[in-house]
């Protein structure tokens, strides 16, 4: 599903790669955490799979997607495939919870008959059903992910990222978001998470990438966090 | 795409940056109500050359010693000039015009003003041979061959008039344009402007567009409407604007002119006629500027 060959990136205005003769591979329906220190290139990692970046040498396919060297108008494709869900939740303010995850459909065109149908589908599926109407302002910090996650994942992706989803959380509500990310996973989602949280890596027991100044230092199929960290 | 979510994202654009948005459609507006002014002008100028054209003539006026005993241009030298004009080339046909007439048509010409007439004697006008000119406008050769001539006491050549004319209005109509280019550059300014602005305080819901994959023409096409939308509210002032002085100022300072049939009358005929330019050009200019903002300057 995710695949990276020998992968390095270099911004112009450092001299350090981000990212140094990376290869990794991810499966289909695979949960990976993707840890390391911050600047060790998880960032880095996920911009080149959205294509925000382009790798300075190396390939990258998402799916059946060729990302570093598709044509530019086929990137709307390859970032419908893709649900993002990051620290800062990313909503609209001026928008009510259901508004914020119809914009997701509305902007890639989808008709209304269909946002009126999955919208509330996929609320239930997070646990927001009731709270359609609400404001963002008005939702908890985990309920306000929630409704991030149902944006990401209300047209069905094959690929979650999550740019430290339980950053901004208390450690019970990042519990519930992590059952949330699990479930998503059970439906044959390939969830990649970066994070810093080593209870919820310890927790979880899943596959573990870890990265440090660019490197991948260490890829366990049921890792913890790191020993003696 | 969603023609009603491309236009509530318009609507709420113009009206989250509303003084920018005024102050854009203010200029485009004065922009091209004086882009307006300059075309009608060049209408004018256009009505006049064909209300004129055919009027125009070469005047060549005869000497007091003919004016004054030939009234029928009987005389050697007058039928001489008769037959020579009328065998010169580019002429189309002369007429004779003895002393009488002229005083009789000068009465008619000043009825206005009989203070004039009064004054006048008929021995002050000469007799003329009217020259009617196939291309009014290479008059030359003929006033210099006939300048000299025995029995002409000199040659007028009406067209040279009209062409100051014409030149006076091309002057005017260049300032016009001038200006309007000017307070073009001033819109486009403000379109460049606005469009980033408008595309900043919206970059969370374009980053997330971006995210989701919508397509470049998805999230850009509401800026461009936005930019087009107020180009044409612009113009459509800027010709409401033109309207109003054709009636206060054209009508009321050059009304006397018009109406003696010295300019070419201006309809609101003629208004209507240039407003689909002013509005093709409003939204033609607006759609470059805000594709080209967003190109360069927008990270979309």
């Amino acid at each position: 599903m995710i695949r990276l060959e020998h992968v390095t990136k270099v911004y112009k205005t450092s001299t350090r790669p981000a990212l140094d003769n990376v290869s990794v591979e991810m499966g289909k329906g695979e949960f990976v955490f993707l840890i390391g220190p911050s600047g060790s290139g998880k960032s880095t990692f996920l911009r080149l799979l959205l294509r925000e970046e382009v790798p300075s040498k190396g390939r990258v396919y998402v799916s059946n997607f060729d990302v570093a060297k598709m044509a530019r108008r086929r990137v709307p494709r390859l970032r419908q495939s893709i649900g993002c869900v990051f620290q800062d939740f990313r909503l609209l303010a001026t928008k009510t919870v259901a508004e914020n995850v119809a914009f997701a459909l509305e902007v890639i065109g989808k008709p209304r008959h269909t946002i009126v149908k999955v919208v509330p589908e996929v609320l239930q599926l997070v646990g927001l059903d009731g709270k359609a109407d609400r404001m963002p302002n008005e939702l908890s910090g985990g309920e306000q992910q929630r409704v991030a996650i149902a944006r990401a994942f209300v047209n069905r992706p094959l690929v979650l990222l999550a740019d430290e989803p339980t950053g901004n959380l208390d450690p019970d509500t990042s519990q519930d978001i992590m059952l949330l990310l699990e479930r998503i996973n059970r439906t044959g989602t390939t969830v990649l998470m970066a994070t810093h949280d080593h209870s919820i890596v310890d927790s979880m027991r899943r596959r573990v990438v870890e990265l440090d100044h660019g490197k991948v230092i260490r890829d366990d199929a049921r890792g913890v966090y790191g020993v003696g960290r | 795409m969603r023609a009603s979510f491309v236009f509530s994202e318009v609507i709420t654009g113009l009206r989250r940056n509303i003084t920018m948005t005024v102050a854009m459609i203010l200029t485009t507006a004065i922009s091209l109500g004086l882009l307006g002014g300059g075309l009608l002008v060049v209408r004018m100028i256009d009505k006049m050359q064909l209300v004129y054209s055919d009027k125009v003539q070469v005047v060549v006026s005869l000497t007091d010693d003919i004016s004054a005993n030939d009234k029928s241009c009987s005389s050697a030298l007058c039928t001489k000039l008769l037959h020579d004009l009328q065998g010169a080339a580019n002429v189309e046909g002369v007429t004779f015009e003895n002393r009488d007439h002229t005083f009789e048509r000068f009465k008619q010409l000043f009825a206005a003003n009989p203070e004039l007439v009064k004054l006048t004697r008929p021995e002050s006008l000469p007799a003329s041979l009217q020259v009617k000119l196939v291309d009014s406008s290479k008059s030359d050769a003929l006033v210099k061959a006939f300048s000299n001539q025995p029995g002409v006491k000199n040659v007028n050549d009406q067209n040279a008039f009209l062409q100051k004319i014409f030149s006076a209005l091309g002057q005017f109509r260049f300032i016009v344009f001038g200006i309007a280019v000017a307070v073009a550059v001033a819109a486009v300014l403000l379109i460049f402007n606005t469009i980033q602005l408008s595309a900043f305080t919206r970059r969370t819901e374009v980053g997330i567009m971006r995210l989701v994959g919508a397509t470049r023409w998805y999230t850009q096409l509401p800026f461009l409407i936005e930019a087009v939308v107020a180009g044409i509210i612009g113009s459509l002032l800027g010709i409401i604007l033109l309207a109003v002085l054709k009636v206060t100022l054209f009508d009321q300072v050059l009304g006397g002119l018009a109406s003696s049939s010295v300019l070419p009358r201006l309809d609101m005929l003629d208004v209507v006629a240039i407003s689909p330019v002013l509005v093709l050009v409003a939204a033609v200019i607006s759609a470059i500027t805000g594709y080209v903002t967003l190109r360069l300057y927008v990270r979309l």
